[in-house]
């Protein structure tokens, strides 16, 4: 398993862009948080729910763009937090990582639920415009740009369109004007290419 | 666990993550995570597409997030609880005690259906019955499976649909039968694998696998 040297790094080493940018809260620390919470501390989860819940939120609204529709997905989100803090592997790391996992296995269920289908643009006027970048926030496979970078520039944005927006392969279809076929078949290809391009990147370096 | 096709829940576990395995396929996949073979894909898989994941701003939740969480898991009254759900988990563990040991030998009850759980078919560690239509559950140990100490083997049903439930901690030697409850023979209805975790001593705090699941065992009409 790797542990995440990006986080710790940029947090280290920019300590003069921490206060201006607001960094992410060390991994150690929400590790040490998560363990609490699987001990039944309720200061512990409050603790996390600061640290993290602004993240989560932006993330959640990201992928379901209604505010009241992403604010019932985060209470659901702290629930399972809660409720599977035990099952968080501290040798593992990236808490973080988990948390969002979390967060975005959470939307697409309720996604499901909801039958929330693809809205319109105009909903995204619900989401504040402040998504700006804050660089390095989350640690990314060694050689990924690169690997990314050789899939064609429409695999890509369909890969960006699930994992980012919560999209399905029929959504996706309808928002590239593609055949929902061809859409699954870039997107199983993608997901090839980009295992054996990781894989042989970590064998060379 | 045989898996008989190791690319497709590859390909499966890559389509979860991605999130486009949507829907009932979705569901069905996510009782395959039990088994550490396809929890490690998806593992291997979330670390491989964390680099899609893109750098937000933050976004501050209104209070009422918080106040709706507090109230469904009712926090205020967490340690009381804590305390109260200690003393539950006491009393039935005395009664699980009680029952596996204290218990006379059952009428005869014939084997209906039967899961053998092994590390290869000439090590197998324990013999798993259900006897007369899951009436009742009785385990034999056959050799002792390795087991750290303040561990213990914590064996589950993998229903057709929700979450595992318990069938209670396996023997580290002899016989063992328990008579079933409604809701474990409710989870039994259709299942086709049996599972088994390792958990703290007394079995998993929260009533759902903790430790890691190091067997998956098919269940098969006797």
């Amino acid at each position: 398993m790797l542990v995440s040297p990006c986080i710790r790094i940029d947090t280290g080493h920019v300590g003069f862009t921490m206060e201006r940018n607001d960094p992410l809260p060390p991994e150690i620390e929400l590790a040490q948080l998560l363990q609490r919470c699987a001990a039944r501390d309720p200061v512990a989860f409050r603790a996390l729910y600061d640290r993290t819940s602004p993240i989560l939120f932006a993330r959640l609204l990201r992928m379901l763009r209604r505010r009241s529709v992403a604010e019932e997905a985060l209470q659901e989100v702290y629930v399972r937090i809660w409720e599977r803090a035990a099952q968080y592997e501290v040798h593992r790391g990236r808490a973080l990582a988990w948390l969002v996992t979390i967060a975005r296995y959470c939307a697409i269920d309720l996604m499901r639920r909801e039958r929330l289908t693809l809205v319109g643009d105009d909903a995204l006027a619900e989401v504040a415009d402040e998504n700006a970048a804050e660089p390095g926030a989350f640690e990314k496979p060694n050689h990924f740009d690169d690997c990314i970078g050789q899939l064609s520039q429409t695999t890509q944005h369909c890969l960006t369109l699930a994992f980012v927006e919560g999209r399905s392969h029929d959504e996706i279809a309808r928002l590239t004007s593609n055949p929902l076929g061809s859409v699954k078949s870039w997107i199983r290809r993608g997901l090839i290419s980009l295992k054996e391009c990781l894989s042989a990147e970590r064998q060379t370096a | 666990m045989k898996v008989s096709n190791r690319e497709l829940l590859d390909r499966l576990s890559a389509e979860y993550v991605l999130g486009t395995l949507r829907g009932n396929a979705r569901r069905h996949f996510e009782r395959w995570l039990v088994s550490p073979q396809v929890r490690e894909m998806v593992n291997s898989w979330e670390q491989r597409l964390a680099g899609l994941e893109p750098s937000l701003q933050k976004i501050t939740p209104p209070a009422r997030v918080w106040q709706g969480i507090e109230g469904r898991l009712e926090l205020g009254r967490a340690r009381r609880s804590t305390v109260r759900w200690l003393a539950i988990a006491a009393s039935v563990l005395l009664a699980v005690f009680a029952i596996f040991t204290l218990r006379p030998p059952s009428p005869v009850l014939v084997a209906t259906q039967r899961a053998t759980i092994e590390a290869d078919p000439q090590t197998i560690y324990w013999r798993v019955e259900l006897l007369g239509n899951n009436q009742e559950l009785s385990v034999k140990v056959l050799a002792t499976h390795p087991l750290e100490s303040g561990k213990a083997h914590e064996l589950w049903i993998l229903p057709v649909q929700g979450n595992p439930v318990s069938l209670g901690l396996l023997p580290v030697s002899g016989t063992q039968r328990l008579v079933l409850s409604a809701g474990q023979r409710a989870a039994l209805a259709g299942a086709r694998q049996l599972a088994v975790s390792v958990e703290p001593t007394g079995g998993s705090p929260t009533g759902l696998p903790t430790g890691p699941v190091i067997h998956v065992a098919p269940l098969s009409p006797a």
